[in-house]
């Protein structure tokens, strides 16, 4: 009897043990509440925490949070913030200001950039359908379309939360011509959306930060 | 359906065995007759509708006060917040049930909700809920169901008053008092309510339920001119008093201010039924209605904000009903409505908006043998705004023995487009300044606005703009009555609605400062269906078991085409998307898929005792995962039980009882305001008629 119950003891253990090793593996820092971060495990790197802006006021007869007006520029082949100063230059893919996300070309860069939507889950995209659905940048339309529930979030006007709509998958291709695939996965800290009776103290201070997962080809590859 | 079913399997197996006892009190009494039903008086056990009946003593051991509080102890009724308390039926919003009093509608609904808690229970005689549509006899807004409200017929020398009083200073007297003047029969009826109200949300300036003063006032008048001549008046004023005060943030910064919003509201309803022979009756019917209710917010700033709103319903009406012969009998009805709206909510509150429906039904009733009988009706609404409604019933009712009947109603039913949706004008300064148009008025406010280079840019949805259409439903009833023994008592329905051309708001343009312009389309399809249980069973002379059950599915027609499409997707823990199952799917928000009741009643000589739990399950509230439809994933309200209990003696003339509601302490302070933690009560009544006896 005691036999056994060190023998069941020990499988607990041991699963325990493997479960915890897995754990390990995976590349999203479940602990990350807040610093940017950007992970690679096989052909799919997520970045964590990317900051879209900061915000600094509320417009007084919206009610809608402004920011400094500054975009946050990234690059999707080296996996780096770029720096403002080379906002005019082929280094950054994707420009994060709010809700709006640039790619370069068009109205927003010199590059070769340009994206579209497509509805379908990460692992379910694996092409890109053609060069004529892909968009370019012409001020105020963006190739990812701004607006609650058209491009790539929701906005919920009764509890004020951006939620990245499932199952829309960004497909960017970069300021050098190759192809990404994108999928937002959080808009707020951490990657935890408050709970719908937060604050708006809370949801206005915790938004603009990005996470999302990409898979870059840098073979210029149409395919994922 | 299947699963339904497998419930109504399983509850079959577990009611008691019958077995006889010698008990001369019934444990239903199928003879009580309900009107509402067909518009004729018909006893119960007759009826091929789904029907109950709230009685005075059912309210009274309740110690309701209002209507919700009574309303939300049935079986699959139940009461929302927000605007008030409505009541959702078989699944249905608060829009689609018609409120009746004796036999007239009850007007003053914001945002589509009738607030119940404007109607006091205190002159009820009995309420009757007949569920299903039920438009062929009453129009617009009969969709769900309909609710009868019938007040006491008065009775010569009566004289009573109660008193209650408990938690937060609430506060209910009623009085009333009837007299004979030679052959006219007066009744005056009068109820004060007032309550301190109570805010459950800690350190919130802004109270859940604010201080309320109620004013109730009925008087009805009997006149027999002979025989065969009746006439009867009846008068009703309702007005309450609401202060409270509202903390709004915006900018990070709070405006306090104080607001009074004030609700009139007056009946008058003049009837005359003539007999003209054994076979032929026939009723005049006058109702005028107004409700105004004003709103006055002032503030520490200039934006007081001040709402007006004041609605006229005028209906004259007359119903005939022949007996054809034996077999068939007739009902012939027409009418006409004149109903008036100004508000400041439209483009100016000078301005009427006016509709007028002129209507006609007809019902045959065939009873071909005392087994079977047949109900077949038909209304036609001609509206002067939208097209106009055809509202067909077919009912059939079948006695299979003295123990089982069977039943089954399909009708169509319908809800015109109301003055908000048609003609709303509203900008909210307080939140975002977006603002919502009537469907009449969208494009022409739209096109102003573009001129003075206000709009950004057109929705789709824009061009989709039209004339608005009644909404309809179509609604199966299938049912059964069962006397298992003579101590237990089964009803049974199975029903399902499907709801065509639901009008819903859409955003339809976009300001140049980024604020949202909405307005309201036909545009969604939806069903709902499920089985409702009631049974009654009587554990011995003093105890008496009542139950009630109902499993609702709901859905919107249009998800479960996209999640079958396979274009509808969730998210795991991670974020990450993946497709969403059909059978993640919930439905339609704010429903619980399961709400039972369930109440034992001792009762002996002049005491009883009276306790109910009344159970609802989770229901989902918000769209946490952003695929715009309710799953497994959202955000849900956790299900709950309440626990009412109440204690009442009989001395001589002096009813005293005393109680204690939500004895559980069960609160939700986001997803149910209205319900306090625990309350007490007492009250008193002093009846001066001794009680009739059957």
């Amino acid at each position: 009897m005691k036999n056994s119950v060190t023998k069941l003891m020990s499988i607990v253990l041991l699963t325990v043990a493997m479960v915890s090793c897995k754990k390990e593996d995976t590349v999203l820092d479940t602990t990350n509440n807040g610093s940017f971060k950007v992970f690679t495990q096989g052909n799919i790197t997520t970045v964590q925490n990317l900051q879209g802006d900061t915000i600094i006021g509320l417009n007084p007869t919206t009610g809608q949070p402004y920011g400094s007006g500054k975009f946050t520029f990234f690059s999707l082949s080296t996996g780096q913030i770029i720096a403002n100063s080379d906002s005019a230059t082929n280094k950054w893919d994707l420009a994060f200001r709010g809700t709006t996300i640039l790619t370069n070309n068009g109205t927003s860069g010199p590059g070769l950039g340009g994206a579209y939507v497509q509805v379908g889950a990460f692992a379910d995209v694996t092409k890109v359908s053609s060069d004529s659905t892909i968009k370019i940048d012409n001020a105020p339309n963006y190739a990812i379309t701004t607006g609650s529930n058209k491009g790539w979030y929701v906005y919920n006007g009764a509890n004020n939360l951006v939620t990245p709509i499932p199952g829309r998958v960004l497909i960017i291709r970069t300021a050098t011509g190759k192809y990404a695939k994108v999928e937002i996965l959080n808009y707020y800290r951490g990657g935890a959306t408050p709970a719908a009776s937060a604050s708006d103290a809370t949801k206005t201070s915790e938004q603009r930060y990005f996470t999302f997962r990409y898979t870059y080809q840098s073979s210029g590859s149409t395919t994922f | 359906m299947q699963k339904i079913l497998g419930i109504l399997a399983v509850l079959l197996s577990i009611i008691p065995n019958a077995y006889s006892q010698n008990d001369s009190s019934k444990v239903i009494n199928l003879d009580e007759v309900v009107i509402t039903a067909t518009r004729t008086e018909r006893k119960l056990g007759n009826i091929a509708v789904p029907v109950s009946i709230v009685t005075s003593k059912n309210i009274q051991q309740a110690a309701s006060l209002r209507l919700n509080d009574i309303l939300n102890e049935q079986a699959g009724l139940y009461i929302t917040s927000g605007f008030g308390s409505g009541v959702q039926m078989q699944g249905l919003n608060p829009d689609y049930t018609l409120i009746l009093i004796n036999g007239e509608p009850l007007i003053g609904r914001t945002a589509g909700v009738l607030d119940l808690n404007r109607i006091t229970v205190g002159n009820i005689q009995k309420i009757e809920i007949v569920k299903g549509p039920s438009s062929s006899l009453y129009g617009s807004e009969a969709m769900a169901g309909v609710i009868n409200i019938i007040t006491k017929q008065p009775i010569n020398h009566q004289l009573s008053a109660g008193i209650r009083y408990g938690t937060y200073n609430t506060l209910d007297a009623n009085v009333t008092t009837a007299t004979k003047f030679n052959k006219l029969l007066v009744q005056i009826f009068s109820n004060y309510y007032s309550t301190d109200g109570y805010s459950i949300r800690p350190n919130s300036v802004e109270r859940t339920v604010a201080p309320i003063k109620r004013y109730t006032h009925q008087i009805q008048l009997n006149y027999p001119f002979s025989n065969k001549t009746k006439l009867s008046i009846l008068g009703r004023y309702n007005y309450e008093n609401i202060t409270n005060k509202i903390a709004v943030t915006n900018t990070g910064s709070t405006t306090y201010s104080d607001g009074i919003e004030k609700h009139n509201d007056y009946n008058i309803n003049p009837i005359i039924t003539h007999q003209f022979n054994s076979k032929t009756k026939s009723a005049l019917r006058l109702y005028h209605s107004r409700f105004k209710s004003t709103q006055d917010l002032s503030t520490n700033t200039p934006n007081a904000y001040n709402d007006y709103f004041l609605q006229d319903f005028y209906r004259a009406e007359n119903q005939t009903d022949y007996q054809i012969n034996d077999k068939n009998a007739l009902t012939i009805g027409t009418g006409y409505i004149v109903e008036n709206v100004r508000s400041s909510r439209y483009d100016n509150k000078d301005n009427t908006k006016q509709s007028n429906v002129a209507y006609g039904f007809v019902q045959n009733e065939f009873k071909p043998s005392e087994k079977l009988n047949l109900i077949a009706g038909l209304r036609y609404d001609k509206n002067s705004i939208y097209a106009s409604a055809f509202s067909p019933k077919l009912a059939i009712h079948y006695k299979s023995s003295k123990k089982i009947s069977l039943n089954a109603s399909i009708g169509r039913g319908f809800k015109a487009p109301d003055f908000r949706q048609l003609y709303l004008n509203f900008t909210n300064t307080a939140a975002g300044s977006y603002s919502v148009f009537g469907a009449l008025e969208a494009q022409t406010q739209i096109a102003q606005l573009d001129k003075l280079g206000q709009i950004q840019s057109y929705e789709n949805d824009y061009y989709k703009l039209a004339a608005l259409q009644p909404e309809f439903s179509t609604g199966i009833n299938i049912g059964s009555k069962y006397l298992i023994s003579t101590t237990t008592f089964l009803d049974v329905n199975i029903f399902r609605n499907d709801i065509e051309n639901l009008i819903d708001s859409r955003l339809v343009a976009n300001y140049k400062n980024g604020a949202q312009i909405f307005s309201y389309l036909n545009v969604k399809n939806a069903y709902t269906q499920g089985i409702e249980l009631n049974l009654t069973h009587k554990i011995n002379t003093s105890i008496t078991m009542t139950s009630g059950y109902q499993y609702l599915e709901t859905a919107d027609k249009d998800q479960i085409d996209a999640i079958k499409k396979g274009t509808v997707f969730t998210k795991d823990a991670n974020g990450a998307a993946r497709k969403m199952n059909l059978n993640e799917y919930f439905g339609l928000p704010n429903r619980s898929k399961h709400m039972a009741n369930l109440k034992f009643l001792y009762e002996k000589n002049d005491f009883f005792i009276n306790t109910r739990a009344i159970y609802r399950s989770k229901w989902a509230v918000s769209d946490k995962d952003g695929n715009g439809l309710y799953n497994n994933n959202d955000e849900f309200a956790q299900g709950f039980v309440q626990l009412n209990c109440s204690i009442g003696k009989q001395f001589n003339q002096i009813a005293v009882q005393t109680g204690c509601d939500n004895i559980l302490n069960y609160t939700d302070v986001n997803n149910l305001p209205n319900l306090p933690g625990r309350t007490y009560y007492i009250s008193f009544k002093y009846q001066l008629t001794k009680k009739q006896k059957k």
